[in-house]
């Protein structure tokens, strides 16, 4: 009797399955796989993609601080942007620097853990596919995309033979088969190709991510950026940590990393389209400077620095970055002079460059608040008419000028802006070149204008590696959008009625039908001249007992 | 030749010269479509009409050459240093590329009228931006330029030609999805084999027999020699067509293709001097799409089966993907050299990103089962739109490094 036709308490005891783990531990590691497996879809690395995309647009609408920190407070202050309630909202959820913010972090992991769960399986498969792989011997041929027969007057085994030289000539992989009793299928030769560089391309368009991610990382730790002004035939500056205006080295690049080369700007040239009337009119058409770099070690050397060929130093790069006039203002109070360097005013969007002079040295603090046009010409009224032209024709230097107490160091402030909070305003003036004023005491004089340029000194070591990523994810994207899969299959068979061969090929493609068309037609002709073949009407199944019902190809998708 | 002379004959070249031969040859090659599926005598005709269509296609891609000869020569250096110029260049190569691709690759001329009409509506756009020939900064003097810009502007021609081959594949895939529709509720319910309403002659739709086929008859000389049984198909196929079109509601399609194009061309409206110059814009481009759209419409019928133009967006788009991914590169590598950086996120930077982005979640779309045809397509055409949107954006929008170029 079978156990199922006894009543059920007579059933032997069923072996009860191990009861599933419960408790903290199991509920932590069965979130876990749930989390997995949801990374490893498609569909949530697109949505984690699409995530990326509107961080970058939230980026590029809100200034983001590392770039901009000056437009970020005027945000937080209300002076400008949406108002101080959206702002605290804004920082809140760290808009004010996405690409440094948690959320934007938490992306960019998830979308990596995504990746990998995604790419695992199919690396593991892709393997198997390459080992173990071989063309699939075909049993009828009716089903093929393409097909051609011909006859010839060689034996089967020589236009095998032929085929299989051929074939293997062109990479493909090659299987010969002979009919026997166990295998009735025909003879032939199978062959297959593209087999892995499809999918392995696409694997190495995804691999090069982590390839890219690694060199980004790296270069966040082991990189240098400094930014430096220098006036023309001033002494310039050494590359030391404490001599860039502007200094953002990596986590690893230590003090002793700087190579201490010396720079010093000899003239900066820099002219435009001064006809106001020409096509492209004020745009400039030269932007370089020559330089002077003494290594740390060795002989000077002249150089010159370019908008596209920027000066290279075993590593470190030095570029310009912007540039502006730089007037030398000397101010002397009571037949002292409290202070006599170049200014290094930066453009505005006005066309005047606009600076600052801070003397802490007088008693109260001097400080100018400077404007320098550089083509005011002298109107029909004798006076300076400003006009937004950049070349130094007829410079105009306007300051306002303050006394009181300059909070250096109480305050942060930037070279070029002073602090009127404690100062009071004591006039204007107007200087041209050469001339000298006094207001309220204080002597200015405007006797020299030179240039300055901003230099850019950087150091990545990471570029190769990550030019060695974008190699990998081009190779890879052409791969895995070129390469296509195709198979191939060569059956012959003797001709009972003439001592000939009547020769099959027939193919198909899984990927680019249209390009296989072509390379299929090549490939019949280069048989058919191989083996001295000529065409003929399409032959009979070469296996008629085979019922038709039978798959022409075991699929392996 | 002076350089004005020469500039002044490269203007000429583009507006009309060009964009004249590309429309004129766009309607014959339109009209060579609607006699491809007619009767045996319209088909004669096509064939002419192809045939010129080539010719002047053939004549306005030299007119566009030569312009772009005169205008490089008139200002001394290649022309792709502004916004016009790029637009232009790109307007070129999808014609070459697309006419190319169709009539040599694919072998489907009948298709070229499209490629061209989008052809010209690039260089109508291009007219907007329309800058005198000038000198070129002196950062973008180098190797580089040639390198990084061509290469994104060949993309952005060959993501056009895509995004045209999207949208025919959406209104024919809607066409007959509302036929298979129709004849599911005047039918049996079954929708299988709907694609082709001449293939049922039992009169299950009730079309035919509403519109008596005289008018059409007309217009051939020879009509009146046709037999009936011709007579009757070419009556159904004419049902059938009307069917496709209604298919597309007209209005839903127009209200549909403004709000699209509006999702890009409100840069026009915000960032024009005055509101009266924004809206003229605004409403030119939106207008055209419409009207170009609405064309599109009628010709439905005459459209290829949508497997085929499924598969050209596909490879265009899998195409100008590359292109864009070098091209993107390349601009990283220039910058590193020019700027003292290879990415900084700004805004243009960041639409290159995103277009790479959306282009990438197309090619996945369709690598996965889950998301094919129409959902694909949408996908196709929402790209389109990010890469439009951020072109404009980046030039008019918001202002960023690479803007001092206007490109």
């Amino acid at each position: 009797m079978p156990e199922s036709a006894l009543p059920p308490q007579q059933n032997p005891p069923v072996r009860r399955r191990r009861a599933a783990p419960s408790g903290p531990v199991a509920f932590v590691w069965e979130s876990v796989l749930l989390g997995w497996r949801w990374l490893a879809r498609m569909r949530t690395a697109l949505y984690l993609l699409l995530a990326l995309a509107i961080l970058s647009i939230v980026a590029t609408a809100v200034p983001q601080e590392p770039n901009v920190p000056s437009t970020v407070t005027t945000w937080r202050e209300g002076e400008a942007g949406p108002g101080v309630g959206v702002s605290r909202v804004l920082d809140a959820i760290g808009a004010y620097d996405v690409y440094g913010s948690a959320i934007f972090l938490a992306v960019l992991l998830a979308l990596y853990i995504s990746l990998t769960a995604c790419l695992i399986p199919r690396i593991k498969a892709w393997v198997r596919l390459v080992r173990r792989s071989q063309p699939p011997v075909v049993r009828h041929l009716g089903a093929q995309d393409e097909r051609t027969d011909f006859v010839t007057d060689r034996s089967p085994a020589e236009v095998r033979a032929a085929a299989a030289e051929l074939l293997g000539r062109r990479r493909w992989r090659v299987r010969r088969h002979d009919a026997n009793d166990a295998d009735p299928r025909p003879d032939q030769v199978a062959a297959e190709a593209g087999l892995w560089a499809r999918e392995g391309g696409s694997l190495v368009f995804h691999l090069s991510f982590y390839v890219l991610l690694a060199a980004i990382v790296l270069g966040q730790l082991l990189t240098f950026e400094g930014q430096r002004g220098v006036v023309e035939g001033d002494p310039g500056f050494r590359d030391t940590a404490v001599s860039y205006w502007a200094y953002s080295p990596g986590r690893w690049f230590g003090e002793g990393d700087h190579q201490g080369w010396r720079l010093e700007l000899e003239r900066f040239h820099v002219d435009w389209v001064r006809d106001p009337l020409a096509p492209g009119a004020g745009q400039p058409t030269v932007f370089r400077s020559d330089v002077r770099v003494t290594p740390a070690d060795g002989e000077p050397f002249d150089a010159v620095i370019d908008s596209n060929r920027p000066l290279n130093l075993d590593g470190t790069r030095i570029t310009q970055l912007d540039w502006g006039y730089a007037p030398r203002v000397v101010v002397e109070v009571d037949g002292e002079v409290v202070h006599d360097t170049f200014l290094t005013p930066v453009i505005t969007d006005g066309g005047f460059f606009r600076g600052a002079v801070k003397a802490p040295a007088a008693d109260p603090d001097v400080g100018l608040d400077v404007f320098l046009y550089p083509f005011a010409p002298d109107g029909e009224d004798g006076r300076p008419v400003p006009t937004g032209a950049p070349w130094a024709d007829a410079p105009l230097l306007v300051f306002q000028q303050f006394r009181g107490d300059l909070r250096l160091g109480a305050t942060q402030q930037t070279i070029n802006e002073l602090d009127v909070e404690a100062l009071t305003s004591q006039g204007f003036g107007a200087l041209r070149l050469g001339q000298s004023m006094e207001l309220e005491g204080v002597t200015i004089t405007f006797p020299e204008l030179r240039r300055w340029v901003g230099y850019q000194v950087s150091s990545r070591p990471q570029v190769p590696y990550l030019l060695f990523g974008s190699v990998l994810l081009v190779v890879g994207l052409l791969g895995s959008l070129y390469a296509y899969r195709r198979r191939l299959w060569v059956v012959t068979m003797e001709d009972g009625a003439a001592p000939r061969t009547l020769v099959t090929v027939a193919g198909r493609s899984f990927q680019r039908p249209e390009a296989f068309e072509e390379e299929f037609a090549d490939l019949v002709a280069e048989l058919m001249a191989a083996t001295g073949g000529a065409p003929a009407a399409p032959h009979p199944d070469p296996d008629p007992q085979t019922p038709t019902a039978t798959p022409a190809v075991e699929t392996t998708r | 030749m002076g350089s004005d002379q020469l500039a002044e004959l490269s203007r000429l070249l583009y507006f009309p010269t060009t964009l004249m031969l590309y429309l004129g040859a766009s309607v014959v090659y339109l009209y060579a479509l609607t006699t491809t599926v007619g009767r045996t005598d319209q088909r004669e005709r096509g064939r002419l009409a192809q045939r010129l269509g080539g010719i002047l296609a053939v004549l306005g891609i030299t007119a566009h050459v030569a312009h772009e000869i005169f205008r490089g020569l008139a200002q001394d250096r290649l022309p792709l240093g502004n916004m016009f110029e790029v637009t232009s260049l790109m307007a070129l190569v999808g014609v070459v590329v697309g006419l190319i691709h169709l009539q040599f690759v694919r072998r489907r001329p009948e298709l070229n009228g499209f490629v061209l009409l989008g052809g010209a509506l690039v260089l109508g756009m291009a007219m907007l931006m329309y800058a005198e020939p000038g000198p070129l900064m002196p950062i973008l003097d180098t190797w580089w330029r040639p390198f990084h810009v061509s290469l994104l502007v060949g993309a952005m021609g060959v993501f056009a030609a895509a995004f045209v081959f999207n949208a025919l594949y959406l209104l024919r895939d809607t066409a007959e999805l509302a036929v298979a529709a129709e004849r599911s509720r005047s039918g049996g319910g079954s929708t299988v084999g709907a694609a082709y309403v001449g293939d049922v002659s039992d009169g299950s739709v009730t079309e035919p027999a509403a519109d008596p086929p005289t008018s059409s008859s007309g217009s051939s000389g020879d009509g009146a020699e046709l037999d009936p049984d011709d007579e009757r198909e070419h009556a159904e196929l004419l049902a059938y067509h009307r069917a496709l079109r209604r298919g597309v509601p007209a209005v839903k399609l127009a209200i549909g293709t403004f709000l699209g194009t509006a999702l890009v061309s409100w840069v026009w409206l915000v960032t024009a001097d005055t509101w009266s110059a924004g809206l003229g814009r605004f409403l030119t481009v939106n207008l055209t799409m419409v009207a170009a759209a609405l064309v599109a419409r009628w010709f439905v019928p005459f459209l290829p089966p949508t497997a085929t133009m499924d598969g050209l967006a596909h490879r265009t788009t899998a195409f100008a993907f590359v292109l864009w991914t070098v091209g993107t590169i390349a601009g990283a590598m220039w910058a590193e050299v020019s700027w003292g950086r290879f990415w900084g996120w700004d805004p243009k930077e960041t639409g290159a990103f995103l277009t790479w982005i959306a282009y990438a979640g197309y090619l996945h779309a369709r690598a996965t089962r889950g998301v094919k045809g129409r959902g694909a397509a949408w996908i196709g055409v929402a790209a389109f739109i990010v890469l439009m949107g951020t072109y404009l954006i980046a030039n008019y929008v918001i202002v960023g490094l690479h803007s001092y170029a206007d490109l």
